[in-house]
């Protein structure tokens, strides 16, 4: 199953955009200006659907033409590319993960993908799903740099080891039965923490881009 | 069949021998030599620069090896991005440099995590400014060696006018009672290391190139340090046009760090204190070796100077059998910077990110009792060499010191280079023994802060040449 990886899936989704030659502008276009606008991290509409690690958005225009000696191709159409990483064991999970993205946020979805041939809303999660399916690819290799952990895992596990590590270094030292004390009530109000939303675990050095949105760590360029 | 692939690297090694004549001699060798003074220039009219270049030419120390006993003084230069279009050099060639040397260290902030205390803001004026063309580095045996080159090279400046000297940084080794050492002021032995390249003929010792599948040691490719030779990937490394300019030459960047000793004092003897190993273990645990230098790897409970002097141990050690971080923190400096196998495939996921290290303290020294402030003018002028600055000193710099995620240690920094501004934790993982227990260093101020300093571009005697000739024609 190269689509899954432990409990997380990779799922790999191309839509043809619409070939309009009377929209203004063009499809591809409408939907690389949304997409602009979308914030990343914990505001990202992604953040509230269920069971998402990590997902992007591409618009393709084509394979790029390198120049003799290739041969110049052409793709039939352009494509969104949807990428996610998320919480599914299996077809089913899939199933469920798309009807959950359905139910979360179905206004961008559609704001997104009513640029694409055949698309037939979000608001029939059946078709929807159909739909979503049809599109589908095989991944067959994807980066899954979470441990084979649900994203309710792996957020309560960064809260715990956030709340841990700043208690040890608060209590370090400390007299063997003042520390128990202390350590049992610490945990009894760890454990009734609610869970953190996803996006809100990062770091927070980043700086902003242009339009305000922290965008995490710089790259250096082109040599990497 | 043991040591094969060594074997093979050790015969490519003789077979690739390289021109030591054509390389700066800074490039292939730590000149051990005390006394230190680099010199910033400006040039002003491309016609006197050429000619100054071409006077200096002489002068110019290669890697060519000291058999009849080391020079009494050392010259070397190099030039940033800004000095070489000083040289009105072809709109074509100048283009063709790496991206992060055209743009600058200060440009490159962001990237490096040079931002808070260290951002260029709190540069000195010299690196603000952005009027360095050229690092014009002498070193000398004794203090008035040193001054004698000086003068001379101050002498060629003036009788060509070839350039505006902006500024000056003196830099020397700590001597004590006649002997230079290679202390830096937090108290800590350095130097250990570098790496070796194929073909580069020096004192070589386990530990120092790239490690091998059977455990053996053997020399990085050229490439990782010179211009025009294959690297690690079997590639040509990025490389200015045409390629005699950019072949034998490699790339620089000097950072001026300077050490907040009495901040450094007093957090290593507060938390000293109450580290269950004591003061001088805590220390240890920061960098990864003890302070007279021994390595925690090899020796975790005390200074062992048997193995500091057997160039057959000082650096021979991996980080297998310590996963855990028991022995040397998996955020000890040394592990960071150069993590061996610490990330498994026998270490070959850091072949692609040495650096080679040449630098000296700056300022005076302070024994243990001396009283000291942050503000007293000393730290260390670091200057890291090598064939990509991107892939490179700018990924360890970003990666391995300002992030921790490789190591599995999140977003901590490295304990005493990192841009901490009072946060951030260090963590000694210990075995739960009285004398080796777990510790969390938290609200860390930044033992260390920039200063300044940028990238610069070392040529080789050709391309020297051929600044002073006019002749670099990138067709």
């Amino acid at each position: 199953m190269p689509n899954n990886n432990g409990c997380v899936y990779g799922l790999t989704i191309l839509s043809p955009i619409l070939n309009d030659e009377k929209a203004t502008p063009s499809h591809d276009l409408q939907i690389r200006n949304y997409l602009a606008t979308l914030p990343t991290g914990e505001t990202s509409p992604f953040a509230h659907a269920p069971g998402t690690h990590l997902c992007r958005l591409v618009v393709m225009d084509d394979v790029i033409y390198v120049g003799m000696p290739a041969c110049e191709e052409h793709l039939k159409s352009k494509y969104l590319i949807f990428e996610s990483n998320l919480d599914a064991a299996g077809g089913a999970g899939l199933e469920s993960y798309l009807r959950g993205l359905a139910q979360a946020i179905p206004q961008h979805l559609d704001a997104v993908w009513s640029h694409c041939v055949g698309y037939p809303g979000a608001a029939n999660a059946e078709a929807f799903v159909r739909y979503m399916k049809a599109c589908q690819i095989e991944t067959t290799f994807f980066f899954a740099a979470v441990n084979d952990k649900t994203v309710t895992e792996t957020l309560r596990a960064l809260q715990t080891q956030k709340a841990v590590a700043d208690f040890i270094a608060r209590h370090q030292g400390m007299e063997h039965a003042k520390l128990k004390a202390e350590f049992l009530e610490f945990a009894t109000r760890l454990n009734a923490e609610p869970l953190p939303r996803p996006g809100t675990m990062g770091s927070r050095t980043g700086e902003s881009d242009a339009w305000g949105r922290g965008r995490g760590i710089k790259t250096g360029g082109h040599n990497e | 069949m043991p040591g094969a692939e060594a074997e093979e690297s050790r015969r490519v090694a003789i077979m690739s021998k390289l021109n030591e004549t054509d390389i700066q001699g800074f490039v292939l060798r730590g000149y051990n030599l005390t006394y230190a003074r680099y010199f910033y220039l400006h040039f002003e009219d491309a016609a006197r620069a050429r000619k100054l270049i071409a006077r200096l030419l002489p002068e110019i120390t290669t890697g060519q090896r000291w058999d009849g006993g080391k020079p009494r003084s050392t010259v070397n230069i190099a030039f940033t991005h800004r000095g070489l279009a000083a040289f009105e050099l072809p709109i074509a060639t100048l283009i063709s440099f790496p991206v992060e040397f055209q743009q600058g260290m200060k440009k490159r902030a962001a990237i490096l995590g040079d931002t808070g205390l260290n951002a260029p803001e709190h540069w000195d004026e010299l690196w603000r400014e952005g009027r360095v063309h050229a690092w014009l580095g002498i070193q000398g045996l004794t203090s008035s060696a040193l001054d004698t080159a000086s003068t001379e090279m101050l002498a060629l400046i003036e009788e060509t006018r070839g350039a505006v000297v902006l500024d000056s940084q003196d830099a020397a080794s700590q001597v004590i009672s006649g002997k230079a050492t290679t202390k830096e002021h937090f108290g800590y032995t350095d130097g250990f290391g570098n790496p070796d390249y194929l073909g580069v003929e020096r004192s070589t010792q386990p530990g120092q190139g790239k490690l091998m599948p059977d455990g053996s040691w053997a020399p990085l490719a050229t490439g990782e340090l010179l211009l025009g030779y294959a690297d690690e990937a079997g590639e040509l490394p990025v490389a200015p046009i045409p390629h005699i300019l950019a072949s034998n030459g490699t790339f620089m960047a000097y950072r001026k760090l300077h050490q907040n000793l009495a901040s450094f004092r007093a957090y290593l003897e507060e938390h000293g204190r109450q580290y269950g190993g004591g003061k001088e273990k805590l220390a240890a645990k920061f960098i990864g070796r003890w302070r007279d230098g021994t390595p925690l790897e090899l020796s975790p409970d005390a200074e062992n100077q048997a193995i500091v002097q057997d160039p057959q141990r000082s650096t021979n050690f991996t980080y297998g059998a310590d996963g855990d971080g028991t022995r040397c923190p998996v955020g000890a400096h040394i592990r960071r910077v150069h993590p061996r196998d610490t990330f498994g495939f026998n270490g070959k996921l850091i072949d692609r990110r040495r650096v080679t290290r040449r630098g000296l303290p700056y300022g005076k020294f302070a024994d243990e009792n001396e009283p000291v402030s942050d503000s007293d003018d000393r730290g260390i002028i670091f200057m890291a060499l090598n064939a990509n600055l991107s892939r490179q000193f700018e990924f360890v710099q970003q990666q391995w010191i300002e992030y921790g995620n490789d190591a599995r240690l999140g977003n901590d920094k490295d304990m005493l280079l990192g841009n901490h501004g009072g946060h951030g934790k260090f963590v000694v993982q210990g075995d739960g023994s009285q004398t080796n227990p777990p510790y969390v260093c938290t609200a860390l101020p930044n033992f260390v802060e920039l200063r300044g300093g940028d990238y610069f571009f070392i040529p080789s005697i050709t391309a020297l040449g051929m600044l002073a000739m006019g002749l670099v024609d990138p067709r």
